[in-house]
């Protein structure tokens, strides 16, 4: 028996419920997707289906199996791919952030396509990125390092409401003047004129930014500047975190292009420590060695919207802490 | 960024409204990722609200009272003359950013001066002059005698500095971090934050030492009056003080800081002649020297209890 055959015959009848639908969706013919059906049944010593009424409905046996089956099917896939990759004609995958300007993407499709190489984009979170070129499922990928070690940098700000409402004009302040840089200090609730009727927005950070060496030093820079950590929470989704932000009920920590594209104001944050950097890199191949094509790197690099360069040194860590400051004080 | 621990806290309140205030500085406190206990009690209803009020914390600066107080009572016998001139040389004194301990050249204090400089600004220098003349060990004994409760006194304070210094080469930032991280496991590699050897006490027995010396039932009347006297010049607002300043009101108090200890106990006494002793002891999960909404949340909680709590 054809395991991999009959295992697809189950599961397309399964999402389907039609014996026809299913046979259309696999290319084959009716009778033949129903003996393939039997075959399982008879193999597994029960029903899957109930064929009793119109509509096949799975039965208990049935709706058991499905996620093995699927399984199985999933893993023979990835093991046809494996295979495949060898050959010619492979795809290499790249790993890159989400919101990556798909035109640049398209440029560095076309390069690869010149030099003979076929690339395929896929969007990950940082650390699935991390993964992939270690487990060698991705061919290249853009990973995060810290802003004054990566060779590319992009800088991190805050996107608040485009137009503020008059009604509560407190929120202007939040980002006022926001052609220069925003510092965390600028974020504590305001005492005084106003205050009460200022909402205290929270600051929703981007699964690109959930990598902890990086939410370590934000949460560091946040505490210093003195806002309390719940200030800080991660956005479920991206667009759900634009949304508040647009409505002017969260500040959202994210890239410039994101948040010009969507209409939201945007500053930078003053400390450049705290903004993304990128390096290029390339799962290692047999030889052990792990070069990225030199065309491919300031591609990649335009379509996370970075400029060449490291940041600047880190600021204010410390250094300037004096033998007091570890006494008891008041 | 930080998941807040799964603490319960443990109220106390004499009536379901005075619970329910207990219950929102918690919550208060707990959004902003801090712990502690906290308890607020009228010095003549006896009426309280508070929570985990038995915990046990590091003192830090707060000790500087029961201290203040030992060396007041010794006077008071005759042990001490205030007057006595003593030379304080900043070389080989106690670190700290305030008082003699911030000073580059000797100068000489009379004793009664010193529990000034100790009182109203923290002068480690001043306090651990004072544990010179009167010994660590006299003093908790003293204070183990007057039956305080929790209320220990273990080292100079100097002790803080030198344990911090120790594992941390004078590297605050990182003597901070080693302090959560052991708030965590439990293990401190900091010795005067751990309460079992630390000046330690409890918020309940600090709130009960604060009644004793302003009902004058504790040491001497004398001895008392002087400490309430010396308490009342604390220059420090940001705190307890921060929502219980007016001229109808006065606040005496001895705020305690150190990496993530911010502590302040005090009694609050109005015009209209209500007076409550509160005690607020709290850690803070954040790497942060300077943390002014946590000030103000003290402040806030202290202003709540008192509010509620007066006639």
């Amino acid at each position: 028996m054809d395991l991999l055959a009959h295992l697809e015959a189950y599961v397309a009848t399964a999402d389907e419920t039609s014996f026809s639908r299913a046979a259309d969706r696999l290319g084959i013919a009716q009778p033949l997707l129903s003996r393939r059906v039997k075959t399982l049944e008879e193999h597994f010593g029960g029903l899957l289906f109930d064929r009793s009424r119109r509509q096949i409905t799975t039965t208990e046996l049935g709706v058991l199996l499905l996620p093995y089956a699927r399984d199985v099917l999933d893993r023979a896939q990835r093991l046809r791919q494996a295979a495949g990759a060898d050959g010619r004609t492979r795809t290499r995958t790249v790993g890159v952030p989400a919101h990556c300007a798909p035109a640049a993407l398209a440029r560095a499709i076309r390069a690869a396509a010149e030099h003979g190489i076929t690339l395929g984009m896929c969007e990950l979170p940082p650390l699935d990125r991390d993964s992939g070129l270690a487990d060698g499922s991705l061919a290249y990928a853009l990973v995060r390092v810290p802003a004054e070690r990566g060779a590319y940098r992009v800088p991190l700000g805050l996107a608040s409401a485009a137009e503020p409402e008059a009604a509560d004009g407190q929120r202007a302040l939040v980002l006022a003047g926001a052609r220069r840089a925003v510092r965390f200090e600028d974020l504590r609730p305001r005492r005084g004129r106003g205050a009460g009727s200022a909402a205290v927005l929270p600051v929703l950070t981007l699964p690109e930014d959930q990598v902890p060496a990086h939410e370590d030093r934000l949460e560091r820079a946040a505490a210093r500047a003195g806002l309390p950590p719940a200030r800080f929470r991660p956005a479920g989704s991206a667009a759900g975190a634009l949304a508040e932000t647009l409505a002017g009920r969260a500040l959202l920590l994210c890239a410039e292009p994101f948040a010009r594209q969507h209409g939201a104001r945007w500053a930078p944050l003053g400390d450049r420590s705290l903004h993304r950097g990128y390096d290029v890199r390339a799962a290692p191949d047999r030889t052990g060695s792990a070069e990225v094509p030199h065309w491919l790197v300031p591609l990649l690099a335009s379509a996370v919207g970075a400029a060449r360069g490291p940041a600047a040194a880190r600021s204010g860590t410390g250094a300037e802490d004096a033998a007091a400051r570890l006494a008891a004080r008041g | 960024m930080s998941a807040a621990q799964a603490h319960r806290p443990v109220h106390v309140g004499d009536d379901g409204a005075l619970r329910d205030v207990a219950e929102a500085i918690s919550a208060n406190w707990a959004a902003l990722g801090v712990r502690g206990s906290f308890l607020a009690r009228n010095l003549d209803t006896g009426e309280q609200l508070g929570f985990d009020v038995e915990e046990l914390m590091p003192l830090a600066s707060v000790a500087k009272v029961p201290l203040a107080l030992v060396v007041l009572d010794r006077i008071a016998a005759g042990d001490l003359d205030p007057a006595t001139p003593v030379t304080v040389d900043p070389a080989r004194s106690s670190v700290g950013p305030t008082g003699l301990a911030a000073f580059r050249h000797p100068a000489t204090v009379a004793v009664g001066d010193l529990l000034v400089l100790m009182l109203s600004v923290s002068d480690n220098a001043a306090a651990d002059t004072l544990l010179g003349l009167v010994p660590v060990a006299v003093v908790d004994a003293r204070l183990r005698a007057w039956g305080c409760g929790e209320i220990r006194l273990r080292h100079r304070m100097n002790h803080m500095y030198e344990c911090a210094a120790g594992a941390a080469g004078n590297d605050f930032s990182l003597a901070l971090e080693l302090a959560l991280r052991d708030e965590r496991t439990g293990r401190h590699t900091i010795e005067t934050l751990d309460p079992a050897y630390a000046n330690a006490g409890s918020a309940v027995a600090l709130v009960e030492l604060l009644r004793r010396v302003w009902c004058d039932e504790i040491s001497v009347p004398s001895a008392t009056a002087e400490l309430r006297r010396l308490m009342g010049l604390q220059v420090f607002t940001q705190r307890l003080a921060s929502e219980l300043r007016a001229d109808t009101l006065r606040w005496s108090g001895k705020t305690g800081t150190f990496l993530h200890l911010r502590h302040e106990i005090g009694v609050v006494e109005a015009e209209s002649g209500d007076r409550v002793a509160v005690a607020a002891l709290t850690r803070a999960d954040r790497r942060a020297g300077l943390a002014p909404d946590v000030d103000l949340a003290i402040g806030a909680a202290g202003r709540e209890a008192f509010e509620v709590l007066r006639r």
